[in-house]
C-alpha cells in the first residue's frame, strides 16, 4: 500500500506501525474519491483526521491534508 | 492490561538526539509549507534572506525571522479578518476562535481544519493523560464555552480518552458546585482563580468539597497561578485533590506544556510537536538551562496558520528532563510560565512582577480575592497598594496579616513599601477566566 518501511527517523516500522500507516493511506485514497455519498465522504475525513494524529504522533508521516479538506 | 503512564510512549521517552532529529525534520517541512502557501511567511522569509533548505541543523532555526503578535495584528487590520496568514482556503475550516483580549488589544482570530482541531485535542491528551486522567474519570469543565478557545481542546481530549465529560457551560457557580457533587466528578478543569472561588462558594453553601466531593484531580490553565506553590497548596488542601498546571495559547490553539503526575514543580514541553526556545528578551540570544528568558515557540501542529519562532513575551526558565523522575525525555519549564516580560511594573525604581506578588499574597490562606492597585500621588510619587478581601470567618487575622504581608512584600522587593488595604467582602471583582488583578491608574506619559 505504502512505499515507505521506515519512520521519519529512519527506523524500521513495526508490524503494528505498518498496519496503522496502511489504514491512513487507504483513508487518504478514499478521501480523494469525489463520488462518495456525503455520509461516507464526511466520515472518511473524520477517520482520516484521527489516523493523521496516530501516524503523526508515531513519526510515520508529517504532511498536510487540506487538499482533501481535512 | 494496565494503562501506560504515557499517552505516546514512543516519543515521550525518545532519546534527546533523536528528538532533535525529529524536530529538524518537522521544522524543515513546516517552513517549506509556510513559504509555499502563506504570503505572510514568504514575505518575511524573503526579507530575511531565509530559505527552508538552509535548515541543516537545529541551530539553523536562528536563521528564521521572529514572528510577533504586533505583526500578526497589523496583518489582520490590513486584511480583515485573518490577514495574509492563512495557508489554505477558509472553506477548509471547521472552527473559529479568537484570543481573550486580556490586554485590551485587537484579538487574534484563528481558523482550524478537521485535522488541526483534532490535533488541538491531541496535545491536551498528552497533558491530561500525563497527569493521570483515564477513561474511568468524570471530568467537569467549569468553563463558559464561548469564542475564547480556553478548555475547548481539553473537552474534546477527554472525550477522545473515553472519560465522561460534563460541560459546565453557562451556569451559576452554585449550580456548578451542585453538579460536581451530584455527578461525582473526579476531575475539575478551571482557571486556578475560579477553582479557589468554587471552593469558597461551596463553603458558603455549607459544602466541604474535600470531604463531600470525589474530585481527586484539578487541571488548571489560563493563568500562571497553577504553578505558584502557595496557590497550588491552597487548592490541593481545599479540594483534597492533586493540582496540575497546563499552559497554552490561542495562537497555537492548544497547550504546549503540562505538569505530569509526578508533580516536579514544573511543566514538560511537548517537544515532538513544538520547539520551545528560551531567549534573552533584549538580545534575542539563547539562554541556558536555569536562566530566565522569553519563550519563543514554533509549532508543528496547526498548518492552517503556521506559527514559526513566535515571540510570546512569556517569562520562563528551562530545566533538563532529568529534573523530573517520570522518565519523559522532554525538558521542563521550572515553575511553569512565570509571568510576562511586559507585565513588569517599575515602582520607585523597583521592578514588580504581578506573579511574584501573587506568590506572596497566596501564602496567606485568609485572603480570598486581591488586587494590585498602582497610582501616582501628587503627580510625583508612585504608590502600590494591595487591596485584599478577607475570607468570612478569618476577620480576626486581619491586624497581624496586614503587618506581615507588607513586610513580606517589602523584603521580596528591595524594601519597597506596599500599602495594604482591606476591602469589604465581595467588592473586588472575581474571575472565571483570566484574572485581571492589576490596575494601573498612573497617567500615561504624553510627549
Amino acid at each position: 500500500m505504502t512505499a515507505t518501511n521506515t519512520d521519519l527517523l529512519g527506523k524500521p516500522l513495526t508490524g503494528q506501525e505498518q498496519e496503522l500507516l496502511n489504514v491512513y493511506e487507504a483513508l487518504k485514497k478514499l478521501a480523494r474519491q469525489d463520488d462518495l455519498p456525503p455520509c461516507a465522504a464526511r466520515n472518511v475525513r473524520r477517520a482520516l483526521s484521527s489516523m493523521w494524529q496516530v501516524t503523526n504522533d508515531l513519526n510515520l508521516q508529517f504532511e498536510q491534508l487540506y487538499d482533501v479538506g481535512v | 492490561m494496565p494503562y501506560s503512564e504515557f499517552w505516546n510512549p514512543k516519543n515521550e521517552k525518545l532519546p534527546r538526539e533523536e528528538l532533535r532529529a525529529l524536530q529538524l525534520h518537522k521544522l524543515r517541512r513546516m517552513c517549506e509549507w509556510a513559504y509555499a502557501t502563506t504570503p505572510f511567511h514568504k514575505r518575511k522569509f524573503d526579507a530575511a534572506g531565509f530559505k527552508p533548505d538552509q535548515l541543516r541543523t537545529l541551530d539553523d532555526i536562528r536563521r528564521i525571522p521572529f514572528m510577533t503578535r504586533e505583526e500578526w495584528m497589523e496583518s489582520l487590520m490590513e486584511k480583515p479578518m485573518f490577514g495574509d496568514l492563512l495557508a489554505t482556503d477558509p472553506v477548509n475550516a471547521i472552527r473559529y476562535h479568537l484570543t481573550s483580549g486580556t490586554s485590551g488589544r485587537t484579538p487574534i482570530r484563528v481558523l482550524d481544519s478537521t485535522k488541526d482541531w483534532d490535533w488541538i485535542a491531541e496535545m491536551w491528551c498528552y497533558g491530561l493523560w500525563g497527569f493521570g486522567i483515564r477513561p474511568e474519570d468524570i471530568v467537569y469543565f467549569a468553563f463558559g464555552y464561548g469564542s475564547f478557545i480556553g478548555f475547548w481542546g481539553a473537552h474534546y481530549a477527554c472525550e477522545k480518552m473515553g472519560a465522561l465529560v460534563i460541560p459546565g457551560g453557562a451556569q451559576t457557580t452554585e449550580a456548578r458546585i451542585k453538579q460536581i457533587i451530584e455527578m461525582g466528578a473526579t476531575t475539575v478543569c478551571s482557571t486556578p482563580t475560579y477553582a479557589l472561588h468554587l471552593w469558597q462558594k461551596a463553603r458558603e453553601m455549607g459544602i466541604d468539597l474535600a470531604r463531600e466531593g470525589k474530585v481527586n484531580k484539578l487541571i488548571c490553565s489560563g493563568e500562571p497561578a497553577g504553578s505558584i506553590p502557595a496557590v497550588k497548596q491552597q487548592l490541593e488542601e481545599a479540594w483534597g485533590a492533586k493540582c496540575g498546571d497546563t499552559a497554552g495559547m490561542t495562537e497555537l490553539g492548544t497547550i504546549m506544556i503540562f505538569e505530569c503526575s509526578h508533580q516536579p514543580g514544573g511543566t514538560h514541553i511537548i517537544e515532538d510537536h513544538f520547539i520551545e526556545e528560551v531567549l534573552n528578551p533584549s538580545s534575542g540570544e539563547p539562554v541556558g538551562y536555569d536562566e530566565l528568558g522569553e519563550r519563543v515557540v514554533t509549532s508543528f501542529g496547526r498548518g492552517f496558520i503556521p506559527v514559526l519562532r513566535y515571540r510570546t513575551k512569556d517569562m520562563v526558565m528551562k530545566v533538563p528532563a532529568s529534573t523530573c523522575s517520570c522518565g519523559r525525555t522532554w525538558d521542563l519549564y521550572d515553575g511553569g510560565i512565570r509571568g510576562r516580560w511586559d507585565d513588569m511594573k517599575l515602582i520607585r525604581g523597583t521592578n514588580v512582577y504581578p506573579r511574584a506578588v501573587e506568590a506572596i499574597v497566596r501564602e496567606y490562606p485568609a485572603i480570598d480575592e486581591f488586587q494590585i492597585y498602582i497610582s501616582r500621588r501628587d503627580d510625583m510619587q508612585d504608590e502600590i497598594t494591595i487591596k485584599v478581601e478577607i475570607k468570612p470567618g478569618h476577620e480576626s487575622e486581619w491586624p497581624d496579616l496586614k503587618v506581615k504581608l507588607a513586610k513580606d512584600l517589602a523584603e521580596a522587593h528591595e524594601g519597597l513599601r506596599f500599602n495594604i488595604e482591606r476591602m469589604d467582602y465581595g467588592v473586588l471583582p472575581h474571575f472565571e477566566l483570566k484574572a485581571k488583578r492589576l490596575v494601573d491608574v498612573r497617567p500615561v506619559a504624553q510627549y
